[in-house]
């Protein structure tokens, strides 16, 4: 046993161990050289449709595009139809983000409360929506309880519609927020001397709503893929007045690529949100 | 060779005992971080070393490396004679050899105690059913489990999931055995049942290799022991001098710390 | 749990709960019979579900149970389609290299941000005429024999429509397998890392490891969910109505024109979709119980 034991954590200048570095990676296992062939691969792909498209003898018109935006008539600017039909379906994600919330709380607290038929009708209006197409609950909103209640706005009726529809999601979100906040939490805030309602403001709230705000941030996502749906009903939205487009001008493609543009804007930079706010969350613990 | 290559290499020719182990200068980065630093240790055939040190000092990882569950990145580790390098063949012969025994057990929760211990010696060892079937009784037994061979693992302590996790390294005849923590996730009152195993296996002349913080297990079972401190062996010496003159500061501090309290 | 774990009892959320659901129910009997002075009427559904046929001398299904049968059709095959996708696809979002794991995720990507109706328009104007019609199938099934188009007329449904149903198929099928992708990704990376390591440390080959310790784990986790994703593609089919697939919704919708009964047609066409979810709900509720026992 030598006393150069203990000296080889603290080689000193003079140390006779070898530079020792890292390894070189090979280029073709490299993330680089992966992402290039992704890209690539996604070239190919647009290609081939081009291909495919030239194959139908498809003409391209996209100069007649822009019309389908604007229209600047004796110098006055007028919005064309995909621009009218864009603010229809952010009208819609918005206030159905709203009565979304409201419909989502009210069941998530008749679930979570004590109360027998709070519960139950919690769960029949839940499974209700659980079995159902969104189609037939857009039918039935549309053309049984749109009379019935005489609502006379078919907008209002799409929006309550996708309201009780993504309420269901909403509900779940926030119950397994609250459940999420382990018994203990509820317990220590008894010994402290809170009460229920402080221990739900100070204690229990402040740790699951931050869970909440993801998945909720979802469901607006879900409003805008699930408006299109409206198009069903004449309700005068993106997919509605895309479609009323490709019937006047025949401009197909040029139409759905653009407006799945749109949707994807939409939808891709919210999900973004929503990963960032996860990421947040999880960095916290 | 290191200077710490040269002790290793001198104590070992005074044991001896035929290398079973050996491991030269070896190096390994997770990204940037340096986790092994110019590692050096030969095991003899039947040797008992016991490796300890703070969390986070690459001790797991070193014995990991021996049955190549990591890579490491410079540096030679030779099992039994072969080799380990990015050779498929050579790593699943060795790893039928070296068993290796979990901190969280890591049975196959889909399969019965019976079955986790004959999918090796079926699957790998090309045994018939029978012959397996015996062959694992044979080391439940030994581990003092038979009677729950029919069960899942899910419905048995923590303790008796570990001795299962034993027997079913046992199966494979292996030559050498690395404990990764095998007790950190027990109750303590489980502890000694596994220890017990344990202690048998050694006595049986099982070549170990454990990382443990059981310093009773140490002194009772242990040949070496080996200090790692930051990806570094820092000291290396027969139980009875490492535990009553430990040379450097950093081991002083360390024995003090899981010693007394 | 903490609250929902109370023992339920009467109190005064149940009587605000029981007075509002009154003067709701109130209100839409006031409104239809008073107002909109409605006169219900489903004597026109029976004959929807079956029909007399006097030639062949007994009762057949009629549109509303066909159009079922075509929903149960194409929901069973697209969740064949989309969980053979769906499985490479979630395979490769757990590969150790890039390159997959890039394409998996595009493609989940894509499908779960873009609106289903219009990437029904797209998909089904591009398959219907630039997939279809390189399949040939139509000129394939006039020399097909009469047993050969019994069996696929079984299988896909009526001989004139298998074109159109194949192509409310594979749309249907790319957007179930997105799903199917993450239900499939998320079984596997449950599988913990340790499982693999122990495997191998018993020396099983990377094959080996798949079949006997890591497959069977997940695909115990994975049938629940997959089976539960049934229930969404038969509710999603629906969707295809809007691309005239002649399924439940799209007979429905042509039945309450004709009859001029959209009360009646629709709510029974709604009890319809929920007969068959919830019944395939609270079965595979049992199979979920049954499986995965031993998984902790």
């Amino acid at each position: 046993m030598s006393d150069s034991a203990t000296n080889s954590g603290h080689p000193g200048p003079g140390a006779t161990a070898p530079p020792t570095t890292k390894p070189a990676q090979l280029w073709w296992k490299s993330t680089w050289f992966d992402i290039v062939q992704f890209v690539a691969l996604g070239g190919l792909l647009v290609w081939l449709t081009g291909r495919g498209m030239a194959a139908m003898d498809y003409r391209w018109q996209w100069y007649r595009l822009p019309r389908a935006f604007y229209r600047v008539i004796d110098g006055e600017l007028i919005w064309g139809p995909l621009i009218d039909g864009l603010l229809v379906t952010l009208e819609i994600a918005a206030w159905g983000m709203v009565l979304t919330l409201v419909i989502g709380l009210v069941t998530a607290v008749l679930r979570l409360s004590d109360s027998i038929a709070g519960r139950i009708l919690a769960k029949v209006y839940l499974e209700t929506i659980r079995n159902t197409p969104l189609l037939v609950q857009v039918s039935i909103f549309y053309f049984v309880l749109q009379p019935i209640l005489g609502i006379n706005n078919p907008l209002w009726t799409g929006i309550l519609c996708l309201a009780f529809f993504e309420g269901s999601f909403a509900s779940e979100i926030i119950r397994a927020g609250i459940n999420s906040v382990s018994r203990g939490q509820w317990e220590a805030s008894a010994t402290v001397g809170l009460n229920r309602l402080q221990a739900y403001r100070y204690v229990v709230l402040p740790q699951a709503v931050p869970l909440m705000l993801p998945p909720l941030t979802g469901i607006l996502v879900n409003l805008i893929k699930h408006s299109a749906i409206l198009s069903f009903v004449a309700v005068f939205e993106l997919t509605t007045e895309a479609r009323n487009l490709i019937a006047d001008t025949f401009l197909s493609f040029e139409v759905w690529f653009v407006v799945g543009g749109m949707y994807l804007v939409m939808t891709i930079s919210l999900s973004s949100l929503v990963a960032l706010l996860e990421r947040r969350i999880r960095a916290r613990g | 060779m290191t200077d710490h290559g040269q002790e290793n290499a001198q104590r070992f020719a005074d044991a001896g005992r035929p290398a079973i182990i050996r491991i030269e200068a070896v190096n390994k980065w997770f990204d940037d971080f340096h986790v092994l630093k110019d590692i050096d240790l030969t095991v003899g055939a039947g040797e008992k070393v016991v490796v300890c040190g703070p969390s986070g000092s690459g001790k797991s990882t070193l014995i990991r490396c021996i049955n190549r569950l990591e890579s490491h990145e410079q540096g030679l580790i030779e099992v039994d004679g072969i080799e380990l390098t990015d050779d498929n063949k050579r790593i699943s012969e060795i790893r039928s050899e070296v068993g290796m025994v979990f901190q969280q057990f890591n049975l196959f929760p889909h399969l019965t105690v019976l079955e986790n211990c004959t999918l090796g010696p079926i699957r790998a060892r090309g045994l018939s059913k029978t012959d397996a079937r015996a062959l694992a009784m044979e080391f439940l037994e030994k581990v003092r489990i038979p009677e729950q061979a029919d069960k899942y693992p899910s419905q048995l302590s923590g303790g008796q999931q570990q001795r299962v996790a034993i027997a079913r390294s046992l199966c494979m005849r292996p030559k050498i055995m690395l404990f990764d923590e095998p007790t950190s996730a027990l109750d303590p009152e489980m502890i000694n049942e596994v220890l017990d195993v344990m202690t048998e296996l050694a006595e049986s002349g099982m070549t170990m290799l454990c990382v443990t913080h059981e310093m009773g297990f140490a002194r009772r079972v242990a040949d070496t022991m080996v200090f790692m401190d930051h990806g570094e062996i820092v000291e290396m010496a027969s139980p009875e001098t490492f535990f009553s003159t430990p040379k450097s500061d950093r081991c002083k501090d360390f024995l003090e710390k899981i010693l007394h309290h | 749990m903490v609250r929902g774990s109370k023992k339920p009892r009467f109190g005064i959320l149940d009587v605000i709960v029981l007075a509002a659901a009154i003067a709701a129910v109130a209100y839409v009997t006031y409104r239809v019979d008073s107002v909109l002075v409605y006169t219900w009427d489903w004597s026109a559904i029976p004959g929807y579900l079956f029909r007399y046929d006097e030639d062949l001398g007994h009762w057949v299904p009629n549109l509303l149970i066909k159009g079922l049968i075509t929903t149960i059709r194409i929901s069973i095959w697209a969740l064949i389609v989309a969980s053979i996708m769906g499985t490479i696809l979630g395979v490769m979002r757990t590969s150790q290299r890039l390159l997959p794991r890039l394409i998996g995720w595009a493609y989940v990507e894509f499908i779960r941000n873009i609106p289903p109706v219009p990437f029904l328009f797209l998909f089904y104007f591009f398959i219907s005429s630039q997939i279809i019609p390189l399949l040939n199938i139509g000129s394939a099934l006039d020399q097909a024999s009469p047993a050969t188009l019994g069996v696929v007329e079984f299988l896909f449904g009526p001989a004139n429509l298998i074109e159109n149903f194949l192509s409310g198929l594979i749309s249907l099928s790319m957007m179930s397998a997105a799903y199917i992708a993450e239900i499939v990704r998320a079984g596997i990376l449950a599988v913990p890392k340790g499982q693999y390591e122990a495997g191998s440390s018993i020396g099983l080959s990377k094959l080996a490891i798949m079949r006997y310790i890591v497959l069977p784990q997940a695909i115990q986790r994975v049938v629940p969910p997959i089976a539960g994703q049934f229930i969404t593609l038969i509710k999603d089919s629906s969707l295809v109505a809007l691309i005239s697939i002649q399924e439940l919704s799209f007979l429905a919708m042509e039945i309450a024109i004709s009859e001029q009964r959209f009360f009646e047609v629709w709510l029974f066409t709604g009890l319809m979709y929920f007969t068959i979810c919830y019944a395939c709900a609270l079965a595979f509720g049992r199979l979920e119980k049954r499986m995965g026992r031993h998984l902790r």
